[in-house]
């Protein structure tokens, strides 16, 4: 499957960071992952969330991770961030090890949660001011990045506004602008067009875009089909803790054996779950609309 | 829609409320953790069980403290006092009416920011029906407080007295009081969360704020105050009050709560009643007026939330998008200093230390030179208030603590950012000693060098402290438990240190400057002690 996004701007800022060499578009085939995950296993007691999961994610591409809910796709993304210890393996990130130099792994990342985790009381020029003083960026890219990015989302007008009263959509936004206002080579997503009005999902997906002709990764999770197939340049299909199948559409077809089939009845054929939707949608049909009275 | 089915169907919304207003204000849930390791699963997780532990709890304890509370001024009448009721129960008003609009205001803040339940307004109800049942839930949130601090004035009016008409007219009077406790926690809770949080701010809600705070502060003293001197007090006022026709006494009938008080008192006599008295009842009839008005405020402000009202909003005109910048410390502090201030109760706190130190200077007011001594208590105390600032740093992140976890931040930068306002906020107690030290006489020049060891000693509490805090916690629930103390009570030896110290030092010598220099000499290896452990840990 290839990149069906529109294009085209001029390369601007390079992203930093550990690899210097950037293609101008497209996966660099023997460029250095930017996203490495090995053998990653997390345990919340005795329930295996994540059992061995294996992935790469290199310069110039959109990484989806497509699953359903409780697979663990979040939990993926809340380690590569480094917001929960793994039980085991390792996630590295553009050459840093995520677990021994959080640091300098952190530094090139930009995450956006599924449920925006924002510091709520602050205003967003305030969270804005907290983030790019901590991470030590230049007071003029900021500005300037910070103008642009609010311009865009519409989200100028609210910036003296407490977050905490922001509709979700608008906090979204915000989320966005936080994770990318430093122009991290590795972007972490975690379901980010949720919430966003279609302008919006429009400029992020060009964002994005962007992102990955500098020679930037995306890894990107969703559970809605149409998007991974539009967004994504490859998939991972995550199902009960690790990948069970990864590539472009037509090796995701060629894997489930259906030749013509669409992303979502690939997407069944692999996670096993063909047969039981299709045994609930049958039970559904037959009793939803009787009433049960006669 | 039956009123008993109402009753019972607000239990619902009210424990969602209590619940949502307790993990709004996280910084209010610092010691919702105690005995129970933080969950890795996620900190919201963890904050939500926490909050959920804090609202089934929160009630019973805050009503058993209000009824002590509300209790203990009769206590020298029950012990043999000689003197009329009158200032007990003034007092016992006094300090059930602040704790009523203390507990309200933590209270009711998801009630004023979000509706009691918006869920009500999408079931098949009448908007009676929801608007009775808001109203109910809003009367849940205090009904303990209310019905154990009356319950308790009432018997001991009646034990006292042994008058009918008394104990009555101190049921009307405790309702009043009741009344007009919600009626201003209700109010406080709509101006702060309402007008400040989700409006613009600007200097006009920063003015405002800072009222708010100070109207804060004064209830919190002053509820200090009552305690720390009711002694002096009861019988001070009651002498007051029972001089017929001074001017003082008219007056205070005037002022509320006094004109209940000596309204109460006044039923309890069989004898004529005086000037002041007759003010006071006067007086009594004109609250009875203002908490029927406060009632009826507080129902249609109540009963106006049936929607469920939202405070989301897309924001106002501004264009201005400039972001300024700072060191890492100084922004991860200002960060702070704008979470914390957004929640009443946790600002508040900010200016405690200054204000211990200022009641300890009252209390030995008397005294005709500043004393090492007094300087010693005045600065140890306010120290170890200062040492709560931590926790409540700490608590007040937050879930918004995951978006800092995901910036390339070192433990560091964050503990001297939290010791860095700690410090700050003991600075105003130094302060009031120093311009304490400029009114007075010092017993010795040297003694001002107390004051300065003892900012260095808070600081390095506070690095120690927080360090401690932000490790990592031990899997066993008892092991939480002593760690927790462990690591308060090594703040607060590093705070003590310096002041035994300098008493070490003393009492073989006699000599200030001696004692002084080796407590400053002490709490600077201290500062340097903890800042070399914070640098390699």
């Amino acid at each position: 499957m290839s990149l069906k996004l529109s294009g085209g701007a001029a390369r601007t800022e390079a992203p930093s960071s550990k690899h210097g060499a950037r293609s101008e578009g497209g996966v660099t085939e023997d460029a250095d992952a930017l996203v490495e995950i090995h053998g990653l296993a997390k345990m919340y007691g005795n329930f295996g969330a994540l059992n061995g999961l294996n992935l790469k994610v290199m310069p110039g591409e959109i990484y989806g991770l497509l699953g359903p809910n409780g697979a663990g796709k979040t939990t993926t993304l809340r380690i590569t961030a480094g917001l929960i210890e793994p039980t085991e393996g390792s996630v590295v990130v553009s050459g840093f090890d995520a677990t021994k130099d959080p640091f300098h792994a952190k530094a090139q990342i930009g995450y956006v949660a599924e449920i925006p985790i924002l510091y709520e009381s602050l205003t967003p020029r305030e969270l804005l001011e907290f983030e790019s003083s901590v991470r030590a960026l230049g007071k003029e890219p900021v500005n300037r990045k910070a103008h642009q990015l609010a311009e865009a989302f519409e989200v100028a007008s609210a910036f003296d506004t407490p977050i905490a009263t922001l509709s979700m959509g608008t906090k979204q936004k915000v989320a966005i602008i936080a994770a990318i206002i430093h122009q991290p080579p590795v972007l972490l997503l975690d379901e980010p067009l949720n919430s966003l009005d279609a302008r919006s999902s429009r400029i992020l997906k060009e964002l994005l875009s962007l992102h990955v002709q500098r020679g930037g990764a995306v890894l990107f999770s969703t559970h809605v089909m149409e998007i991974a197939q539009r967004l994504c340049s490859r998939i991972g299909i995550i199902f009960e803790g690790r990948i069970v199948a990864e590539g472009d559409l037509d090796q995701l077809r060629a894997r489930a054996g259906e030749k013509d089939a669409t992303l979502e009845e690939v997407f069944m054929k692999l996670t096993n779950e063909a047969s039981e939707v299709e045994n609930i949608v049958k039970m559904l049909r037959e009793s939803y609309f009787v009433n049960e009275d006669h | 829609m039956k009123t008993t089915d109402a009753w019972r169907l607000s239990a619902i919304p009210y424990s969602e409320m209590a619940f949502k207003s307790i993990l709004q204000n996280s910084s209010n849930m610092w010691w919702g953790s105690f005995g129970r390791g933080s969950s890795e699963v996620s900190r919201r997780e963890d904050l939500v069980k926490r909050a959920l532990r804090i609202a089934r709890f929160d009630k019973f304890i805050i009503t058993a403290f209000v009824v002590v509370a509300a209790g203990a001024p009769f206590l020298p009448q029950v012990l043999g006092a000689s003197y009329g009721i009158s200032a007990s129960v003034t007092l016992s008003l006094a300090v059930s009416f602040a704790l009523v609009v203390l507990y309200g205001v933590q209270t009711l803040s998801s009630f004023v920011t979000s509706g009691p339940s918006p869920v009500l307004s999408t079931l098949p109800l009448m908007r009676e029906d929801v608007s009775l049942v808001n109203l109910f839930s809003f009367v849940r949130t205090s009904d303990y407080l209310v019905v154990g601090s009356v319950a308790c004035q009432v018997f001991f009016v009646s034990l006292v007295t042994g008058s009918a008409l008394s104990a009555l007219f101190m049921l009307l009077a405790g309702a009043m009081n009741s009344i007009m406790g919600v009626g201003v926690a209700l109010w406080l809770s709509s101006v702060f969360y309402r007008n400040i949080l989700s409006s613009k701010q600007g200097k006009r809600g920063g003015a405002l704020r800072l009222a708010l705070l100070s109207a804060w502060g004064v209830v919190v003293l002053g509820i200090g105050v009552l305690f720390a001197a009711a002694g002096y007090l009861i019988p001070l006022v009651q002498t007051v009050l029972a001089s017929p026709n001074a001017l003082t006494g008219s007056i205070l009938s005037l002022v509320y709560p006094f004109s209940l008080g000596i309204s109460v008192g006044s039923v309890a006599q069989n004898v004529g009643l005086s000037l002041v008295e007759r003010i006071a009842l006067g007086a009594t009839v004109g609250y009875l007026l203002v908490a029927v008005v406060v009632s009826r405020w507080s129902m249609t402000s109540v009963s106006s939330f049936p929607e469920g009202s939202s405070m989301a909003t897309s924001g106002g005109h501004s264009r201005d998008t400039s972001v300024p910048l700072h060191e890492p410390v100084i922004a991860y502090a200002l960060k702070d200093l704008r979470s914390a201030s957004a929640n009443l109760p946790s600002a508040f706190l900010f200016t405690l230390p200054a204000f211990e130190t200022l009641v300890i200077l009252l209390i030995r007011a008397f005294l005709p030179t500043l004393g090492a001594s007094t300087l010693l208590v005045a600065m140890t105390l306010g120290g170890m208030v200062s040492l709560i600032l931590p926790l409540v740093l700490l608590s007040s992140e937050g879930t918004g603590f995951d978006f800092a976890k995901t910036m390339p931040l070192r433990t560091k930068t964050i503990v001297f950012s939290k010791a860095l306002i700690t410090t700050a906020v003991f600075l105003p107690a130094v302060a009031i000693v120093y311009a304490e030290g400029l009114l007075k006489p010092l017993t010795s020049p040297f003694s001002l060098l107390i004051p300065l060891a003892s900012i260095l000693a808070v600081a390095a509490a506070g690095l120690l402290e927080v360090r401690l805090f932000l490790g990592f916690a031990p899997s066993g629930r008892v092991t939480f438990v002593l760690q927790e103390f462990a690591r308060m009570a090594a703040g607060a030896g590093v705070v003590l240190l310096p002041a035994i110290i300098y008493v070490a030092a003393y009492i073989p010598t006699f000599n200030h400057a001696l004692a002084a220099g080796v407590m400053v000499v002490v709490a600077s290896a201290e500062v340097l002690a903890a800042t070399e452990f914070v640098r390699r840990s």
